[in-house]
């Protein structure tokens, strides 16, 4: 199999449009790219078209109109090739009745068309890996929600795959199964691509460095993580101090005085700070570190409060719900 | 991919590059026969299969020990070639029903996460419906064959002999053609609809239609009452060469005709 040009994107969609029986548009016009060694991010809400996305990435859909590339070959139902170089997990994967995991790895693997020398000894490498030597002939039908997870984990890795495709993996796990699983992805993004769909954003920020936001079909941020988090406004700051009470007192009636400081409390020895909207936050906070100084106060520390992908998440969510018919002008520009 | 230098300097040190991973040799049609393997272990292992083969041998059983009954009591002399025949027309048209919801549950069984998990993997839509049509047809083939066998080798034991063998073999084998059609019938209404409830019953109301066309074609052509009003002759070995090919080309051509569409169609199917 010829390998992709190394400059082709891994994943690449263009004006990806998906539209069921002509009443619900679940894709609306997704043009992303996903370069190699990214681990890109999926978030949305519940029917925002993450699955979708995924399945006509996968080739389980066709797509209204657009194109979905991967490894820069237009993927299509019958793209078996292309779907060699792809590991899945689906949302609640199901499997056959009757089956143990050995049979069931090796019926995925034949499924790859993997050669019984080459499969037979990867499938006994990854129930060691994940974990399920043991119960390696017991019916799947049996298995708890974590073991049915790390078998979906084999599974995607069976074929060794360039790319992974993983919709929501940590749903329904526990926390010590959660994080296994975060801990794998980490691990493998070493050294694949991976996409990850998940409702969860605390897993997203810790490990992916890209992100993907979809709300009602529509593609409303794609790039690096940590500009989307810069998108949000850092005006919420809590400061721990160390010193007189007194001078503290002092410094938070001063501080209370600085214009761009819209709220600013007093909680023990931690101020908590809140900046007008339009502040510029370095200016103000290095006012306030003036006025720290000057009452003679220790800077214990300071932290920016919030989950950051969650604000962004929401902001960019919120701010494309506002923006109503205004948003059809940026698609004529 | 560039391949590495023959020895890559590092550190004033030299150092053996790895070496390249073999390229897998990749067995073009090993996803069509796990498909087609998984789910003729799966037909086997269902209870509508199950149901259907016990059906069948109950009602061949019946029939034996109802004629035997009549032979012993009445004197009345059955000939074999009338019981098989009517044991066939009811696993024929009896069993319909079940074959068509075998057959329909074919893919549309496996519709959602369970395709997702197959379909995702390196198997192209059509070694999947090749795959599903084959597994179905070999399971359901073989349970008729057997059925068959021990049919018309119970008859030639039990009761009066008119049957020859050959023809019992080729009554087998034309009656099993018809059942072939029914089941790539179901085959192909499984892939055109996501759930296998109402693929069978779109496979019973095209049944149906095609009895009403079949009706009102000409004796010419080999309609499914025609094979079973031949079936008599052909278990005496009173049959043409001509007549076996021409059913089994009618039958061919619409079973493979079917696959065709129903493969056509699958493949341009969201899941």
């Amino acid at each position: 199999m010829a390998e992709n040009a190394a400059d082709d994107p891994v994943v690449e969609t263009v004006q990806l449009t998906k539209i069921y029986q002509n009443r619900h548009i679940a894709l609306n016009d997704v043009t992303l790219k996903l370069e190699r060694g990214c681990v890109l991010g999926l978030l949305g809400a519940n029917g925002a078209g993450k699955t979708t996305l995924l399945r006509l990435i996968i080739g389980l859909h066709r797509p209204t109109a657009g194109v979905a590339k991967v490894f820069g070959e237009e993927m299509s139902p019958n793209s078996a090739e292309l779907r060699r170089r792809i590991g899945y997990i689906p949302t609640n994967p199901r499997f056959p009745k009757g089956m143990t995991p050995i049979s069931y790895l090796d019926y995925m693997a034949k499924l790859f068309g993997l050669p019984r020398d080459v499969r037979k000894p990867r499938m006994g490498m990854l129930l060691r890996a994940v974990d399920l030597l043991g119960a390696g002939g017991t019916q799947i039908d049996t298995f708890s929600n974590g073991m049915t997870a790390r078998l979906a984990v084999a599974t995607s890795l069976i074929n060794d795959p360039d790319l992974l495709i993983w919709d929501e993996p940590t749903h329904g796990l526990d926390p010590e199964a959660r994080r296994s699983m975060l801990d794998l992805i980490k691990g493998l993004s070493r050294e694949k691509t991976l996409i990850v769909s998940s409702h969860n954003l605390n897993d997203i920020d810790e490990v992916c460095n890209h992100a993907a936001v979809l709300s009602h079909g529509q593609l409303i941020y794609s790039g690096p993580l940590h500009d989307l988090k810069s998108r949000m406004r850092r005006n919420h700051f809590e400061v721990d101090v160390d010193g007189d009470q007194k001078a503290v007192t002092r410094a938070l009636a001063t501080i209370k005085a600085l214009g761009d400081v819209q709220h600013v409390s007093l909680e023990h020895r931690r101020l908590n700070l809140r900046l007008q909207e339009d502040a510029v936050a370095t200016a103000t906070l290095g006012q306030v570190f003036q006025v720290l100084s000057e009452a003679k106060l220790t800077l214990i520390g300071i932290r920016s409060v919030g989950q950051q992908t969650e604000e962004a998440f929401l902001d960019l969510v919120e701010k494309e719900e506002q923006r109503g018919f205004t948003r059809i002008y940026r698609q004529a520009a | 991919m560039a391949s590495p230098a023959s020895t890559v300097k590092l550190h004033n040190r030299s150092v053996a590059p790895e070496p390249e991973p073999t390229p897998v040799a990749y067995q073009a049609w090993l996803p069509y026969w796990a498909v087609l393997e998984a789910d003729f272990l799966q037909v086997f292992s269902s209870w509508v299969y199950r149901s259907w083969i016990l059906v069948a041998a109950t009602m061949a059983i019946g029939l034996f020990i109802y004629r035997w009954g009549l032979y012993n009591e009445a004197k009345i002399i059955q000939p074999a070639s009338h019981v098989i025949t009517h044991l066939l027309r009811g696993i024929l048209m009896g069993s319909v029903a079940l074959v068509g919801v075998i057959a329909a549950g074919a893919i549309a069984g496996e519709r959602g996460s369970l395709a997702d998990s197959i379909l995702s993997r390196g198997i192209s839509r059509y070694q999947y419906y090749l795959g599903k049509w084959h597994g179905r047809l070999l399971a359901i083939l073989l349970g008729h064959v057997l059925l068959g066998a021990l049919t018309v080798g119970g008859t030639r034991i039990i009761l009066h002999e008119d049957v020859t063998l050959e023809g019992g073999m080729v009554a087998i084998f034309i009656s099993g053609a018809a059942l072939a059609v029914v089941v790539s019938l179901g085959v192909m209404m499984s892939a055109m609809f996501a759930r296998p409830l109402a693929a069978a019953a779109g496979l019973w109301v095209l049944l149906y239609a095609a009895g009403l066309i079949f009706g009102a074609m000409p004796h010419s052509i080999p309609t499914p009452e025609w094979i079973l009003q031949k079936l008599p002759f052909i278990l005496k070995g009173e049959y043409t060469r001509e007549m076996v090919v021409q059913v089994v080309l009618y039958a061919g051509g619409a079973s493979i005709g079917s696959a065709i569409f129903g493969m056509a169609l699958f493949a341009r199917k969201d899941l």
